[in-house]
């Protein structure tokens, strides 16, 4: 398969998660098993001989979920919840709900309730990550093996587990070397693009997808110049802007369309729901759970993980730096605490050190893009780059 | 005679009842809490009736604004008064919808009629009349006109915001960029239908299921309503002014009681 | 009590110590000793041990919104980007730190946060923030919400292990040795305070009354602050010794009216709307006997068991699963032979507020008992309808009045 098929392939997965979940199982023969963000620990799950799933809400009518949770509460969460009254994720054999912040905690508590044809299996992570932190992660990570043995029916041995993490950490290996090759590539790719090849990673075997996103990272790289040859997601165009995302997540897509149509391109990301899953590489050494326990303590930056030095934007400026970006775009899920309380500093940190920020404020269930439009739009001329179409090319 | 005042925030409503307990008038008039409106119901009301106020043995007032009027014996909330209005004028119902101009309602009836349960809109203006106002001043009609208008739409235009403030701004958009104003009221009443059913959905959603309040008037909104609950709406006989006919017949029994 | 001299009062006493507790912490600045900022359900016990000086946002913001002050903060964290939907605690306390001074009462800034997990989520990020802002150092001490029925063990052993490290971060910062026999001491003294702050509380079950829970939010200030001294000890066992002298005498909450219908509040106080929110319950003669914060700070254990210390402030009703929740609500309905229950869908706390819909339809069916959800927030006045709350506590009260066959009927 040629890596501009490839691309088409993980993009349509990514469109339809509810048809791509299914095919999996079909394919596979595997369960599955639905992970809340942020983190899960699918290497456990993958290790059981069931393949985790995202569930990263998606776009419905809110309607059941107001029977549980006010409206404000953030889209993602009430959607999820949504989803799982209206029996949308009947393929999936239960759901790990890790508990991040406090609208999750009660997703979960309610999920008891709302959903109990669909177990679901708390995990709460450590916020100090610390000895104490490391020790406890490794008996909550052994418990919630425990929990996913019993519900699935499987032994895990030791030897699965290591080969579980292996896996995924080839993926991760992949899906950096992927976005590094966007950012060397800038405007190969379009934002939307990118995303969708990002987020086929949750509806796929994480051994399969590695293997088609390194066909996607070389192709990129051999890929011609000039080519111009057209294909979905694949448009060689002008752009005037290069910017690192943050937040979340970048949903709804639409968005991502107006960053293209603005000639902004993507070239790194913050995003919980992207670079965050996969950015930290394992440690070398260490058991299983040492390895699963630190991969997370190694994590900084992360709105749902506690960081007192508050590294977050010292992270984003280093990554302006590194990608040599113009502005720092953050997709703002509304009524998310922890992205909402990291906001004001990070921003202040990029504002002080000369990188414009946009905040654009998002709902996954948003069908009006009008106004961020205009504030995209407004923002592409304050940075001094004229529209497409009046400007004679950029800076590719 | 008995008389029941309901003082809404947009309308006033009156109701008298007879010694039998029949109903002898209802009466509604175009403006609420703040204004004279309320006397202007009551006279209309007495007048239907062929009573004056010194016929009125006892008067009970509800709605918004029941604290600041004086000539009540009793005032209660408007969710007594819609439940007891609605047992008086008809029987097995078990839910009722009330879409008023400030706040709507999902009333949980017993067995025998009383509330049983209730839940209310969250603060602000989602899900209430006041939701379908702001959308008829962008549609350019009358609150009374939007059914018939809707009545024409082929597609309903999703209006995804849920406060009433940001889906003003949305659907002048939606109509700048050529939508139909047919089809933007029926997304309208789409949008207020849902969020009433996610209301009924936190007290549990029972059949018979009766529509109460100005709202009830508007055929479309009830039809979106009857589709999203995935069951029959009934709409109330005098559904408008069924607040200030529970009040009446408060009225009515209390007096009675007092004896 | 000796009745021969006029005793003082648990109200003035209240006053008294609340003053003493401001002016300890401004004295200690002013000194040039420490001040630390701590979330309120926390292990003071090893903050009294090291004799630091604490004050406590929460009671602080509290008080602000009570004062109806709290906009002028509210507006200095929102310039700065915080968001309207953030917890109003946090942003009062977030602009108190950038204005520095307020009407109501002012606290010297921190030079060490104290955090602990137990009581939300979100105090982590306003603590990590906060210590961003000030450049103060931050200990915290995560406490995992319980998705199970009881305190996991790996969870308190992971807590006992962060106690420990607070002990050995709060040694490097004061540069001093904690004092493990003052521990003790303070430990035992604080368990004595909860005992009293319980016992007092648990007199409400007593019918009429003797206590307005309105009053029990202003004595919660100093369960807050003062638990784990001599005087927050006195000042308890003396509120509770008033009480008992009022039920014994069968008097109720107010001398101006009869208590006739008992409600439990879910959630913290609508305190800029707090005359507003007592006046209208008063109104209808119902009197609000209980809510969760009695067990919330009856933090009992053992002397020196760190373990079972961890587990008390982990054992929290914010920190516990459904099951517990509607439990120990039908528990308090059975016990404080409620009428009623107000749920507070307090915008700042969606901690409390996203199980509040499935309590309610829980605890509405274990018991039969009427409830009803009204908006507002703890100390945002914009979240609040004078309107819609009086509409819907009448609506209570009718539903109550029903229940005991009343309505004039």
């Amino acid at each position: 398969m040629s890596y501009r098929e490839t691309v088409t392939k993980l993009r349509e997965r990514a469109l339809d998660p509810a048809k791509s979940a299914a095919a999996l199982t079909r394919e596979t023969g595997k369960p599955l098993i639905g992970c809340f963000p942020v983190y899960a620990p699918e290497e456990i799950i993958y290790a059981a001989g069931a393949l985790p799933v995202g569930m990263w809400g998606g776009k419905t009518e809110l309607k059941l979920a107001d029977r549980y949770l006010q409206s404000f509460c953030c889209s993602v969460m009430r959607a999820n919840l949504e989803l799982g009254l209206k029996g949308s994720y009947g393929a999936l054999r239960g759901v790990v709900i890790p508990t991040f912040c406090d609208s999750l905690k009660c997703v979960c508590e309610n999920w008891k309730t709302a959903v109990p044809q669909l177990p679901a299996l708390p995990i709460v992570y450590p916020q100090n990550r610390s000895a104490a932190g490391t020790l406890y992660m490794k008996d909550e990570l052994a418990r919630f093996k425990g929990e996913a043995e019993k519900l699935l029916r499987v032994n895990i041995s030791e030897e699965a587990l290591m080969a579980a993490w292996e896996t995924y950490e080839d993926c991760r290996a992949a899906q950096r070397g992927f976005v590094a090759a966007v950012a060397r590539h800038a405007g190969a790719i379009d934002a939307e693009t990118r995303h969708l090849i990002l987020k086929a990673a949750y509806f796929s075997d994480r051994a399969e997808y590695a293997r088609l996103l390194r066909v996607i990272t070389e192709g990129l790289a051999s890929e011609a110049e000039d080519s111009t040859e057209a294909s979905p997601g694949i448009r060689r165009r002008a752009y005037g802007i290069k910017a690192v995302l943050t937040g979340y997540m970048s949903e709804p897509a639409e968005i991502l369309r107006i960053l293209d149509e603005n000639g902004v391109a993507v070239v790194g990301d913050d995003l919980a729901h992207a670079s965050r899953q996969f950015r930290v590489a394992g440690r070398r050494e260490g058991c299983f759970w040492e390895l699963m326990a630190g991969r997370m303590a190694d994590q900084s930056g992360c709105a749902f993980l506690y960081d007192p030095n508050k590294s977050r934007g010292r992270n984003l400026l280093h990554m302006v730096r590194e990608a040599d970006a113009d502005a720092v775009i953050v997709f703002m899920m509304k009524f998310c605490d922890p992205e909402e309380f990291d906001y004001p500093i990070y921003r202040k940190e990029l504002e002080a050190a000369g990188v414009p920020v946009l905040c654009l404020e998002v709902d996954q269930q948003t069908d009006s893009f009008e106004q961020i439009r205009t504030r995209v739009q407004s923002f592409a001329e304050t940075l001094g780059t004229a529209p497409l179409g009046v400007r004679a090319g950029g800076k590719a | 005679m008995f008389a029941g005042i309901d003082i809404g925030s947009s309308s006033s409503k009156a109701a008298i009842i007879g010694d039998d307990g029949r109903l002898l008038s209802v009466s509604v008039h175009n403006q609420g809490a703040g204004t004279d409106g309320h006397r202007q119901a009551l006279e209309r009301a007495l007048a239907l009736a062929g009573a004056e106020r010194s016929d009125i043995r006892f008067l009970v007032a509800t709605g918004y604004g029941r604290m600041r009027y004086e000539g009540a014996d009793r005032q209660l909330t408007e969710i007594s008064c819609h439940a007891k209005g609605v047992a008086w004028l008809t029987s097995g119902a078990r839910t009722i919808i009330d879409v008023g101009g400030q706040d709507s309602k999902a009333i949980k009836l017993d067995a025998a009629g009383n509330v049983a349960n209730f839940a209310m809109n969250e603060k602000c203006a989602a899900g209430t009349g006041r939701f379908l106002e702001v959308m008829a001043r962008v549609l350019d009609c009358r609150v009374d006109e939007l059914s018939e208008i809707a009545a024409a739409s082929v597609k309903e235009v999703p209006i995804s915001s849920v406060c009433a403030v940001f889906a003003e701004s949305e659907v002048i958009s939606r109509l700048s960029s050529g939508e139909r104003p047919e089809d933007v009221a029926r997304g309208a009443h789409v949008s207020i239908a849902r969020r009433i059913a996610g209301l009924a959905g936190r007290i549990g959603c029972q059949p018979e299921i009766v529509m109460t309040g100005g709202v009830a008037l508007n055929g479309d909104a009830v039809a979106c309503l009857s589709k999203e609950l995935g069951h029959e709406v009934l709409v109330a006989p005098h559904a408008q002014a069924i607040g200030a006919v529970g009040a009446a017949a408060f009225a009515w029994e209390m007096a009675r009681a007092a004896k | 009590m000796n009745m021969n001299e006029r005793s003082v009062t648990s109200k003035e006493l209240l006053k008294k110590l609340t003053a003493l507790h401001y002016e300890g912490a401004a004295k200690a600045k002013a000194e040039g000793r420490p001040v630390v900022w701590a979330t309120s359900i926390s292990p003071q016990e090893l903050l009294e041990t090291m004799d630091l000086a604490t004050v406590y946002p929460e009671n602080h913001a509290a008080a602000i919104g009570a004062r109806k002050e709290a906009l002028v903060f509210i507006d200095e964290a929102e310039r700065d980007g915080y968001s309207q939907d953030i917890c109003s605690y946090a942003r009062v306390n977030i602009g108190y730190a950038g204005v520095g001074k307020s009407e109501a009462q002012d606290i010297p800034l921190p030079d060490l946060l104290f955090c602990c997990g137990n009581i939300c989520g979100t105090v982590i990020k306003w603590y990590e923030n906060l210590a961003k802002e000030l450049r103060v150092p931050m200990i915290f001490i995560d406490m995992p919400f319980n998705h199970s029925f009881h305190v996991p063990a790996h969870s308190r052993a992971y807590m006992r292990g962060q106690i420990e490290d607070a002990i050995e971060q709060l040694e490097a910062f004061t540069k001093r040795r904690f004092d493990r026999d003052k521990f003790s001491e303070v430990m035992r003294l604080s368990n004595a305070t909860c005992e009293w702050w319980k016992k007092a509380t648990d007199l409400a079950k007593a019918k009429p009354s003797p206590l307005n829970g309105f009053d029990m939010f202003n004595y919660m200030a100093i369960i807050v602050c003062m638990r784990g001294s001599k005087e927050g000890y006195e000042l308890f066992k003396l509120w509770h010794d008033e009480l008992a002298a009022k039920a014994a005498a069968g008097m109720g909450p107010w001398s101006s009216a009869e208590e006739k219908y008992r409600v439990m509040w879910d959630g913290i106080a609508c305190w800029p709307h707090l005359s507003t929110t007592f006046n209208a319950l008063k109104k209808h003669g119902i009197n609000m006997v209980t809510s969760s914060y009695p067990e919330s700070w009856n933090l009992r254990y053992e002397t020196n068991d760190l373990e079972g210390m961890a587990a008390a402030y982990s054992s929290i009703y914010a920190n516990r699963n459904l099951d517990y929740d509607i439990g120990y609500m039908k528990k308090l309905v059975d016990e404080f032979r409620l009428d009623g229950i107000v749920y507070h869908s307090n915008r700042s706390c969606k901690l409390m507020d996203f199980r509040q819909y499935e309590v309610q339809r829980r605890v509405g069916e274990l018991t039969g008992v009427p409830s009803v959800i009204f908006d507002g927030d703890q100390t945002d006045p914009r979240s609040f309808s004078e309107a819609q709350y009086e509409t819907r506590i009448q609506a209570l009260a009718e539903m109550m009045e029903r229940g005991k066959g009343g309505m004039g009927l």
